[in-house]
């Protein structure tokens, strides 16, 4: 993430407005600066951190745009490695024994008998080093000598720009005191960023789907407008980039500004994440249940439509996101949850016991893997039914009991009249649902 | 086999609990307690309430039968090595604090031992505790003080190193961060410079810290007034005040007599028409813009706001820098440096330089050890102490000397950075004050000939009479 120095620069403030000014990504002047920078940082590969600052100095002149060459130039720090000299010892160790020798001067006098030059060859030979190599390792723990030795991902001129549009936005996030974000999607892994990041959130359904979630962390009830989380909004930020439709509130109080500012962004801006959207299924037993289910069932075969991780169950200060959920074609309020427990860790195991007890939710069907050691009784109060597999879920079971959820949850099922659009079908019978009403 | 499914069971208790989170405590599993007290407040489904009233709610936690997962901290086996004894207001500072239960604040002034006093304190509370101060300085002289006391390893938490030991000391700054994460490792909570706490982020570690044991260091208890930043108080935060000496002249501070010297070098040619070029851009845009009228005191400020969009402006910054990175690596300069310690070769000499840079090349070019805002606190400390006892004869630093530092053995101070304010330059004279004898000390300072170094030696007016 870049210094705050990089940001301040670049804010703007206009009523109680914040915004920060970005970059054009395709403007070719500074595609060239990008592309230059680039190609500087890689032709100091191999050598030390120093070198390539005074370089960048160096580079960026006079020139009026120093923030921005500086950003690009921390952004491509950031995702480099830069790798201490090896020593035989510590260099604090090296400069304990030169530095008891000092000072030292080119030439002899009667104080100081020895060189620089003696001073080093003495201690270069106790350690069967070369005078030069002792000279050049003295520092070798600073960052300053660090060598470049890995530049990092293979940047391309837009690339970088985009990024350091991110970074630019994350940083306005550093003077937060907390967010609001509205999201109708890829819920997963958004709690997983910001569980990662440590952030607290409060979440609310919203009329029309999705979820109105608000951020901040522990202390933040007790002492308003506390900036202490506004590094880890900025790191989770690019988790919202993951979501389909959102848009987020930021409360920010701006070094130079007076008090709070709103920041605003949403699904429209160009942005995007360099963080990775987790993979369709955690594990091969959900991926195999999944292409079971379609194989055999699919859209032909009965009236349930599987739809993987699309709803939340909010339990208080936590979440869970039921691995699938079947939703009645013929009736879309008519919803069982299905949740896969495999072979996992017991202190996972305990976690998700919690949870599903917590849930209290008679729609949740949990399939339990029987290897697992966990009895009947670890599940006995929960709300919903259970059922044990030992290699694989039995599909043909496991759509029994959801009918037979289906049936105690939302009461019996309507024949379906025959129709050509299941869309419109589905809607009627939801209208049906609506007008015979809860029994 | 031990089954997993007792260990579930175990594993999940129903029973109230109340838990350290994040600088909260939470209550857990409530359903069965009708009066929750006051501190608590219902936030996002969970009763919660700052750290700091752990002592308050413990009593009624343990009438309720809650369960208290707070508690991470640790007894440890201290003994103290430090063979200093107390003087009578100390010992009675210290069983005044005892007296309040190990909660509250003495207010003592400068000089009078404050940190000897928190080693008993630490002593007596024998867990594991955090001693927040508010300089890197401090850190330093506390982790080297606390190093010596109890001959144990001792932590450290700031910006540049991260070690969190049993006993562990950090800055304000770097303080939050820490107790969000170990706050409930802490028994004993130390605030150094506790006047500092009213100021806004900095009082929020105190208000994270769960820990019951709590004192508070100050020589400048803050007034009613100057309390009213924040929602908290100190005697909320701390305790109340336990003690109070107000005595100035309690501790004799012994001053060595001391000089100062003035050494003018001047710029070569080369030089010298560098420092014009720019010295004339510099303050050509300056003046030409009104800066200084316009801005006041935030004239420079606005110069390098400025230099983000106007051409001009960037080139009077630039030429700033160069101007005063050309002042302090003057070839005129290090040769003066050169001769001066050739001068006082055999004594103990401290050279202070502007920036890292100048401090890193002296101590390549001489072989002498540096300390900058890089030196870790161990090796920090090793310096010190071997400069103390005589086996470095020279320590370059850049600006990190300058606050509350003792180096009793230092005899000549060279200053080669002219930048210095009049605190830093009065604090720098300090550091060669603290005499154990009365040594006559030196601070020289190094500046070049008509530039602005010059200027701001006579706008520093410090007293002569003293010099």
């Amino acid at each position: 993430m870049l210094t705050s120095d990089l940001i301040k620069p670049r804010l703007r403030m206009q009523g109680s407005t914040l915004s920060v000014e970005m970059v054009n990504e395709q403007d070719p002047s500074l595609q060239q600066i990008a592309q230059d920078v680039i190609g500087l940082f890689h032709r100091y590969r191999d050598q030390a951190q120093a070198a390539w600052e005074e370089a960048m100095r160096a580079y960026e002149g006079a020139s009026v745009d120093y923030v921005l060459i500086r950003g690009l130039a921390k952004v491509l720090a950031d995702a480099a490695t830069f790798t201490p000299l090896t020593t035989p010892l510590p260099p604090a160790t090296l400069r304990e024994q030169v530095f008891a020798r000092g000072p030292v001067f080119g030439n002899p006098d009667l104080f100081h008998t020895v060189t620089r030059q003696e001073v080093l060859q003495e201690v270069a030979d106790v350690y069967g080093l070369s005078t030069g190599g002792l000279d050049e390792m003295l520092f070798a723990d600073r960052r300053a000598s660090y060598l470049l030795t890995d530049a990092g991902p293979a940047w391309t001129p837009s690339a970088l720009l985009a990024r350091y549009n991110l970074e630019l936005a994350r940083g306005a996030l550093y003077w937060a005191s907390h967010i609001t974000i509205e999201v109708a999607s890829n819920y997963k892994d958004l709690w997983k960023y910001i569980k990662l990041f440590k952030l607290m959130f409060w979440a609310e359904p919203k009329q029309g789907g999705g979820y109105r979630i608000d951020l901040d962390g522990p202390i933040s009830p007790f002492v308003s407008s506390t900036l202490r989380y506004g590094r880890q909004f900025a790191a989770f930020l690019p988790a919202l980039f993951l979501c389909e439709r959102w848009q987020m509130r930021a409360y920010v109080h701006p070094p130079q500004g007076r008090g709070a500012m709103l920041y605003q962004l949403d699904h429209t801006s160009s942005l995007h994440s360099h963080f990775k959207r987790s993979g369709e299924f955690d594990s091969r037993l959900e991926a195999d249940f999944a292409s079971e289910f379609e194989q055999k069932i699919g859209s032909k075969r009965g009236h349930w439509h599987l739809t993987r991780e699309s709803e939340v169950l909010l339990l208080g200060n936590t979440v869970m996101v039921p691995d699938f959920v079947l939703i009645d074609t013929e009736d879309e309020n008519r919803r069982i949850m299905i949740e896969l427990v495999g072979f996992w860790h017991p202190q996972y195991l305990r976690r998700k016991v919690e949870k599903v007890r917590a849930a209290n939710c008679a729609h949740l069907l949990l399939l339990v893997y029987e290897g697992l050691n966990i009895t009947e009784e670890a599940f006995q109060d929960t709300a919903g039914e259970v059922i044990f597999f030992k290699q694989k879920p039995v599909l043909k079971e496991v759509m029994r009991t959801v009918e037979e959820m289906a049936e105690r949850v939302y009461g019996p099922r309507r024949k379906p009249e025959r129709s050509s659009n299941k869309r419109r079908t589905s809607k009627r019978s939801r209208v049906r649902t609506y007008l015979l009403g809860p029994e | 086999m031990v089954s997993r499914k007792e260990s579930l069971d175990a594993a999940m208790p129903m029973q109230a609990t109340v838990f350290f989170q994040g600088g909260t405590l939470v209550l857990q599993h409530s359903d069965d307690i009708d009066d929750v007290p006051v501190p608590f407040r219902f936030v996002k489904s969970r009763w919660r309430c700052e750290a700091y009233h752990y002592h308050e709610v413990l009593p009624w936690m343990q009438e309720q039968g809650i369960h208290n997962a707070i508690p991470r901290w640790q007894r440890l086996g201290l003994t103290l090595h430090d063979t200093r004894e107390l003087h009578d207001y100390q010992i009675q500072a210290l069983d005044a604090w005892k007296q309040a239960s190990g909660r509250g604040s003495v207010v003592l002034p400068t000089g009078a031992g404050k940190s000897l006093l928190a080693t008993h304190a630490i002593l007596h509370v024998n867990s594991s505790a955090v001693i927040i101060v508010p300089t890197m300085s401090l850190v330093y002289q506390w982790y080297a003080l606390l190093t010596n006391a109890f001959q144990t390893e001792i932590g450290v938490y700031y910006s540049g190193e991260k070690r969190v030991l049993p006993l562990t000391v950090t800055t304000y700054h770097s303080a939050g961060d820490l107790i969000a994460e170990y706050g409930n490792t802490f028994k004993l909570l130390i605030c150094d410079e506790e006047h500092h706490l009213p100021a806004k982020t900095w009082g929020e570690a105190a208000l994270m810290a769960p820990a019951p044991f709590r004192l508070g260091l100050t020589a400048t208890y803050p007034e009613e007034h100057e309390q009213i930043g924040e929602r908290w108080r100190l005697d909320e935060l701390i305790g109340p005040i336990v003690y109070t000496q107000r005595l100035e002249t309690l501790v004799g501070k012994q001053l060595a007599a001391y000089r100062t010297q003035r050494v003018r070098v001047d710029l070569t040619h080369e030089e010298r028409a560098s420092y014009d070029a720019a010295y004339a851009i510099y303050t050509g845009f300056v003046r030409e813009r009104g800066l200084r009228q316009k801005h006041g005191a935030g004239w420079l400020r606005a110069l390098m706001r400025l230099s983000t969009s106007d051409p001009q402006a960037r080139r009077a910054w630039l030429a700033r820098r160069q101007l005063l990175n050309l002042l302090e690596s003057c070839q005129g300069k290090l040769a003066a440096l050169e001769t001066l310690l050739h001068e006082h070769a055999g004594e103990r000499i401290l050279v202070f330089t502007e920036s890292n840079a100048v401090a890193y090349t002296i101590a390549r070019k001489y072989l002498v050890p540096v300390i900058s805002h890089e030196t870790g606190v161990a090796e920090r400390k090793q310096i010190l102490d071997a400069f103390q006892a005589g086996q470095y004869q020279v320590i370059v630093t850049s600006k990190v000397l300058n606050e509350g530092v003792d180096v009793p053995e230092a005899k000549v101070a060279i200053v080669l950075g002219g930048g210095a304010s009049k605190r830093e330059y009065l604090q720098r004279l300090g550091r060669i004050l603290r005499k154990k004898e009365p040594l006559q000390a030196v601070l020289i300072e190094v500046l070049v000939r008509n530039t602005i170094e010059e200027g701001k030696v006579q706008r520093r007016n410090v007293p002569r009479e003293n010099c």
